[in-house]
C-alpha cells in the first residue's frame, strides 16, 4: 500500500478537552466561527453517558476525496507522497461545492476570505519534520498521526458507530472506541 | 528587540489581530508562511527550510491558577505573536498546552481587550471615556491622599487580589499597597484553604509528590478532583499507571470526565466523603491491613484514632452517609491497602464544604495508615509550595515613615505570604476575610472601607453572595480595577487600568503541583497603553510623590526584566540546578527534589511525626482526631455544585470569541428524574433560584449528576448576565484560618430549586 497519512482517534484515551481543536485555531488563527477540527460528543445511544466520550474530527484525507472531485477550479490536490488532501485557498472561488459534497463536514466557509478552507494535516509542519499542531498538543496521545501503510493497531475501526460510512470515499481516519468504567451509583437516593 | 517595527505592529493591531491582518503579517514576513492562502507552492519548493525560520521564539509561562502552569514557547514575527506551543523541554507540559493555553494569541489580541485607562461616569452605566495615564494616576493618588488626611491612616483603602496572575512579580500589587502605608487586605483564599490546614495538621505542611511519579502507582484514587478537565497534563501519568496494570478509582458526586476514564467510579453523596474515608479506615483496621510498622515508627495518635474508629465508625454507617454500598467500601479499602504503592489525589472540590478540612484529614489518615506517605507512587496528594522560594522583591516594601495602621492580634497573611520572618512592625495592615468580602466591606468601621483596589481578581464573578457584593460596592467611594477585559467587576468600577498579557511582561512562574520553573519573557511590547502590575505601581508612586513627596516608597521607574531578575536567589538556583536565570531561556527546568514528598519521614508537625492526633488542630478550634464531622444541612430542595469548566480558568478564557466557538453558552445539568418532576425538558430555559439569588439558563438532562443535585460550571460569558455566584452564599468551611488567614468557603454546600423560566 502507498503511504497514506491519517489521524488515529483514540476515543478510549480522549478526554474531550478540546485542546486539539483550539491548537488548530492557534496554529492557523482561523476566524471566529471557523474550526477546522471539532470535538463531537457521542450520542447517548452510542456511549451511554452524556458528553463523556468524543470523536475529534477534521478532514479525513480520503483515498477518493469528494471535495477534489466537486471542485470546479482544481483548488484541491492529493499529495502523491503521503496522501494529504490539500486545498489551495488562493485558487478557490468560494462556490461551496466542496462544502456541500463532503459528508464529514470537513471544508468550512470562511466568511472573511469568502472562500473555503479545511484541515491541511499541517503539511507544512510535516514537511518540516513536525507533528500536526493538534496531534502535538494532545495531552493524552489520544490523537495520533499514522500511516495506513504501516498501521498495525488491531482494535482500530474505520467506521465506528455515529461516523458516516462512506466506502466510496474511503476515509483515512481510524478509531478506537471508548470504554466504560465500572459504575457504582449512590444507594441513598 | 530586533525585528520590532512599531508602525507595522500598530497597523496589525488596529482592530485586534484579524485573520486578514495575520495573513498580511505572514506575507510581509516572507518565506515561512504556513497559512493556507499564501505561497503554498513556494513553501513546497523550500521544503528544506526549517518550520521555525523567520520566527523569534520566546519563553512564556501560563500564569493562571492551574495545576499545570504550562511552559510555553511563543513564536513572534514582526513584533506580533503568531502562535504558541507547549515547551517540549518540560516533560510535564510535553509540547502541548490545553484548550485555554492554545487561545492565548486570541487572548492577547482580542478586540475586547481594554486598551486605555478609562473612567466610567456612574458605575454600571457603561458610560466609559478614555483618560490618560496621567489623569488616572492623578485621580487615584488624590483619593489616596484624601483618605489618609481624613482618616489618619490608609485603612480605608482595601486591596483584593488573588490568583488571576501568579507571575511572581505580580506580587508587586501587594507591594504597592505596602509602599503606600498600612492598608486593609482581603486575605485568605476561596480555593483550597481547608485542605491546606488539614495537611498542615497531619503532616506539618502541604507537600505533594511529583505528579510525574504517578505512573509508578499501583492504585490511584482521584477523590473530588477532575484532572481530565483541570490538569490535563497529569492524565498521561494516570494512563501510564493504568497501562502498567494499576487500578484507577474516581470518587466524586458527579460522573466526571475523569470518572469516565477510571476503572471504577464511586458516586458519593457530596459532603459524605469523610464518612466514606473513615469507613475504609475502619475496614483496613479490622482486617489488620494497615502498616503496623510504619504507623509505629512514624506517627503519633494512631491508637486513639483506632479507638475512635472502633467505637464510632462502621462500614455500614459509612455506607448510609456516603451512599456507597458497604460491599464496595470494604472492597476498595482492601484493594487500596494491599496495593503498594497506592495514592490518593485529593481534589480541591471536596474540601469546599463546611466539613471539608475534616474530610481531608480522614483521607490523609487512610493514606498514612496504609504506609503510603513518603513513597514514590504513593502519597496524599494535594499541592505544594516547595518551589516558591523567591525573593518577593516586588512584594516586600516598607511603608512611608510615620504611617499609621491597624493594631491587632495579627496582620494579614495567606498561603502565598512569603514575607514571614520580617521584623514585626507596631502597626499592621487590617485583615478581612476574602471569602466574606461583601459582609466585611459592609461591616468595616474606623475607618470604613472607602476605596477598593482590584487586581488579578474578578470579584463580581468569583466572590460569594453577589447580591450582597453589589450592595457593599455602593459603600465604596472609588473602585479601581486592573484588568484586560470589561468583565463583571470592571462594570462596577470607576477607573479601569489596562494590564499586560503574559506576552508583554517579564516574570517567572512555578506551579503548586508539578516541580518545574519557567521563565516568562517579554515577547512583544505592551499592547496599546497597557502596563504590568509593577509598572502601574511605579506610575502611581510617581504621581503620589509628585503630589506629596515621601507618600509612596515604591520606585517610580521599573524595568520589568530587572525586576524579574531580582526575584531569583541562590536557593532557587541551587534547587533547580542552574547558575543563572538566563539558562531558562533554553527551556524550563525541574527542581532537584526527591519524587516523593516526606521521603525522609521527618514531618514538619510539632511531634515531627505524622499526627493522627493533632493537638494543634484542637487548639485551633477543630478536633484533634480526624473524626467525622456532619455536613451542612440542606436549605433548599437540590444541591447546587459550581465547579470548574474545562473551557475557563475561573472567569478567564470563556469570554473569548474563540472559546465561544466550542462552548457558546452556560447550562445547568439536571438529572432526568429531577427534571421530569418539574416538567423540564432538555434545552428548556430554566431558572435556578435560592435564598441568595437566581440564574436563568438552559437545562441539559443527564444522569451524570445524581437526582438531588444541580450542576452549573462557573464562568464569565462575555455579554451575558450569567453568574453562578448568585447562588452561592459565604458560609465558611471548617478550616483555613491557620495557614491562609481566613477559613475557606463552603462553595459546594449550596442548595436551590429549579423551574422552567
Amino acid at each position: 500500500m502507498k503511504k497514506q497519512l491519517a489521524f488515529f482517534v483514540d476515543a478510549k484515551r480522549c478526554i474531550g478537552c478540546f485542546t486539539c481543536a483550539m491548537a488548530c485555531k492557534n496554529q492557523y488563527q482561523t476566524e471566529q466561527g471557523v474550526a477546522w477540527r471539532q470535538v463531537y460528543p457521542l450520542k447517548e445511544d452510542i456511549y451511554p453517558h452524556h458528553e463523556r466520550a468524543f470523536y475529534s474530527l477534521a478532514c479525513n484525507h480520503c483515498e477518493k476525496p469528494v471535495c477534489l472531485e466537486a471542485c470546479p477550479v482544481e483548488a484541491y490536490y492529493k499529495r502523491e507522497k503521503d496522501g494529504v488532501v490539500v486545498h489551495e485557498q488562493e485558487k478557490c472561488i468560494g462556490c461551496g461545492n466542496c462544502i456541500r459534497s463532503c459528508p464529514y463536514g470537513a471544508p468550512h466557509y470562511n466568511p472573511v476570505e469568502k472562500r473555503a478552507e479545511k484541515c491541511s494535516l499541517c503539511w507544512q509542519r510535516l514537511d518540516a519534520g513536525l507533528k500536526p499542531a493538534c496531534v502535538q498538543s494532545c495531552p493524552v496521545n489520544a490523537l495520533q498521526l499514522i500511516d495506513l501503510a504501516t498501521f498495525g493497531e488491531t482494535n482500530a475501526v474505520q467506521y465506528p458507530p455515529g461516523y458516516p460510512k462512506m466506502e466510496k470515499l474511503n476515509p483515512s481516519t481510524r478509531f478506537r472506541q471508548a470504554e466504560l468504567p465500572k459504575i457504582q451509583r449512590r444507594e441513598d437516593i | 528587540m530586533s525585528g520590532w517595527d512599531k508602525h507595522k505592529v500598530e497597523k496589525v493591531l488596529a482592530c485586534g489581530l484579524s485573520r486578514r491582518n495575520f495573513l498580511k503579517g505572514l506575507a510581509l514576513g516572507g518565506a515561512a508562511a504556513l497559512a493556507p492562502c499564501l505561497m503554498l507552492r513556494a513553501r513546497e519548493a523550500g521544503a528544506n527550510q526549517s518550520f521555525e525560520q523567520g520566527y523569534q521564539v520566546f519563553r512564556n509561562a501560563c500564569p493562571r491558577n492551574c495545576y499545570d502552569t504550562c511552559s510555553i514557547k511563543s513564536y513572534v514575527k514582526d513584533g506580533v505573536v503568531r502562535f504558541v506551543e507547549g515547551a517540549p523541554e518540560s516533560t510535564f507540559t510535553n509540547g502541548g498546552l490545553c484548550v485555554k493555553g492554545n487561545s492565548y494569541v486570541r487572548y492577547a489580541y482580542s478586540p475586547d481587550r481594554i486598551k486605555y485607562p478609562m473612567l466610567q461616569e456612574g458605575r454600571g452605566t457603561g458610560k466609559w471615556r478614555r483618560i490618560s495615564w496621567d489623569e488616572a494616576m492623578d485621580r487615584i493618588a488624590k483619593k489616596v491622599l484624601e483618605l489618609k488626611k481624613q482618616d489618619g491612616s490608609l485603612l480605608g483603602l482595601a486591596l483584593t487580589k488573588y490568583s488571576g496572575n501568579f507571575g511572581i512579580t505580580n506580587y508587586g500589587v501587594e507591594g504597592l499597597m505596602s509602599s503606600l502605608g498600612y492598608t486593609t487586605r482581603l486575605v485568605g483564599t476561596p480555593c483550597w484553604p481547608a485542605g491546606i490546614d488539614a495537611q498542615n495538621y497531619d503532616l506539618g505542611n502541604m507537600w505533594c509528590n511529583d505528579p510525574e511519579d504517578m505512573d509508578k502507582s499501583r492504585y490511584i484514587i482521584v477523590w473530588g478532583g477532575n484532572p481530565a478537565w483541570c490538569s490535563v497534563h497529569s492524565m498521561k501519568y494516570i494512563y501510564a499507571a493504568q497501562d502498567a496494570g494499576a487500578k484507577v478509582v474516581v470518587i466524586d458526586p458527579v460522573f466526571t470526565q475523569t470518572a469516565a476514564k477510571a476503572d471504577e467510579y464511586l458516586q458519593v453523596a457530596a459532603g459524605g466523603d469523610g464518612a466514606l474515608a473513615l469507613g475504609m479506615c475502619r475496614h483496613v483496621l479490622d482486617k489488620e491491613m494497615y502498616d503496623k510498622q510504619w504507623v509505629a515508627a512514624n506517627s503519633v495518635g494512631f491508637e486513639e484514632f483506632a479507638d475512635y474508629l472502633r467505637k464510632n465508625v462502621t462500614v455500614e454507617w459509612a455506607a448510609k452517609i456516603s451512599g456507597v454500598p458497604a460491599g464496595r467500601i470494604a472492597a476498595i479499602a482492601e484493594e487500596f491497602a494491599q496495593a503498594r504503592p497506592a495514592t490518593i489525589w485529593i481534589g480541591y472540590g471536596m474540601q469546599r464544604h463546611t466539613n471539608g478540612g475534616a474530610m481531608v484529614r480522614s483521607i490523609d489518615a487512610l493514606v498514612a495508615m496504609t504506609g503510603n506517605v513518603g513513597k514514590i507512587g504513593g502519597g496524599a496528594r494535594y499541592g505544594h509550595l516547595q518551589t516558591w522560594g523567591f525573593n518577593y522583591n516586588a512584594m516586600i516594601r516598607k511603608p512611608p515613615e510615620g504611617s499609621k495602621g491597624f493594631v491587632g492580634a495579627s496582620g494579614p497573611k495567606g498561603e502565598f505570604d512569603f514575607a514571614g520572618g520580617a521584623k514585626a512592625p507596631t502597626y499592621t495592615d487590617r485583615p478581612l476575610n476574602i471569602n466574606k468580602t461583601a459582609q466585611e466591606i459592609l461591616d468595616a468601621k474606623d475607618p470604613a472601607i472607602r476605596m477598593l483596589w482590584v487586581s488579578c481578581k474578578n470579584v463580581l464573578s468569583q466572590d460569594f453572595d453577589r447580591m450582597k457584593l453589589l450592595e457593599a460596592f455602593k459603600k465604596l467611594e472609588m473602585v479601581v480595577v486592573v484588568d484586560s477585559f470589561f468583565n463583571q467587576t470592571v462594570e462596577q468600577a470607576d477607573i479601569v487600568l489596562p494590564v499586560t498579557s503574559l506576552f508583554e511582561e517579564w516574570t517567572v512562574n512555578v506551579s503548586y503541583w508539578h516541580y518545574w520553573l519557567s521563565l516568562n519573557e517579554q515577547a512583544v511590547k505592551p499592547l496599546f497603553e497597557s502596563k504590568s502590575n509593577i509598572e502601574i505601581a511605579a506610575a502611581l508612586s510617581a504621581r503620589m510623590n509628585a503630589l506629596e513627596p515621601g507618600s509612596c516608597t515604591y520606585p517610580t521607574e521599573i524595568d520589568t526584566k530587572e525586576w524579574m531578575e531580582k526575584e531569583f536567589n541562590k536557593k532557587i538556583y541551587d534547587l533547580f540546578g542552574i547558575q543563572s536565570w538566563e539558562e531558562l531561556r533554553k527551556g524550563p527546568v525541574k527542581a532537584k527534589m526527591p519524587q516523593a514528598a516526606w521521603s525522609d519521614l521527618k514531618f514538619a508537625t510539632p511531634s515531627k511525626k505524622y499526627e493522627f492526633k493533632s493537638e494543634l488542630c484542637a487548639k485551633n478550634g477543630n478536633n484533634a482526631l480526624p473524626i467525622f464531622v456532619e455536613g451542612r444541612k440542606p436549605y433548599d430542595k437540590l444541591r447546587v455544585l459550581t465547579p470548574h469548566s474545562k473551557f475557563s480558568l475561573h472567569s478567564q478564557f470563556q469570554n473569548l470569541d474563540w472559546m465561544m466557538d466550542f462552548n457558546p453558552e452556560p447550562v445547568v445539568y439536571i438529572n432526568p428524574a429531577a427534571a421530569s418532576e418539574r416538567s423540564i425538558k432538555d434545552g428548556d430555559l430554566v431558572k435556578v433560584f435560592n435564598k441568595t439569588g437566581e440564574v436563568r439558563l438552559k437545562a441539559k438532562l443527564t444522569a451524570n449528576v445524581p437526582a438531588d443535585t444541580l450542576l452549573v460550571y462557573e464562568a464569565w460569558f462575555r455579554g451575558l448576565g450569567f453568574n453562578c455566584q448568585n447562588l452561592v452564599d459565604d458560609t465558611s468551611s471548617d478550616m483555613g484560618k491557620f495557614k491562609t488567614g481566613a477559613p475557606g468557603v463552603a462553595i459546594h454546600d449550596q442548595f436551590a430549586d429549579i423551574a422552567r423560566a
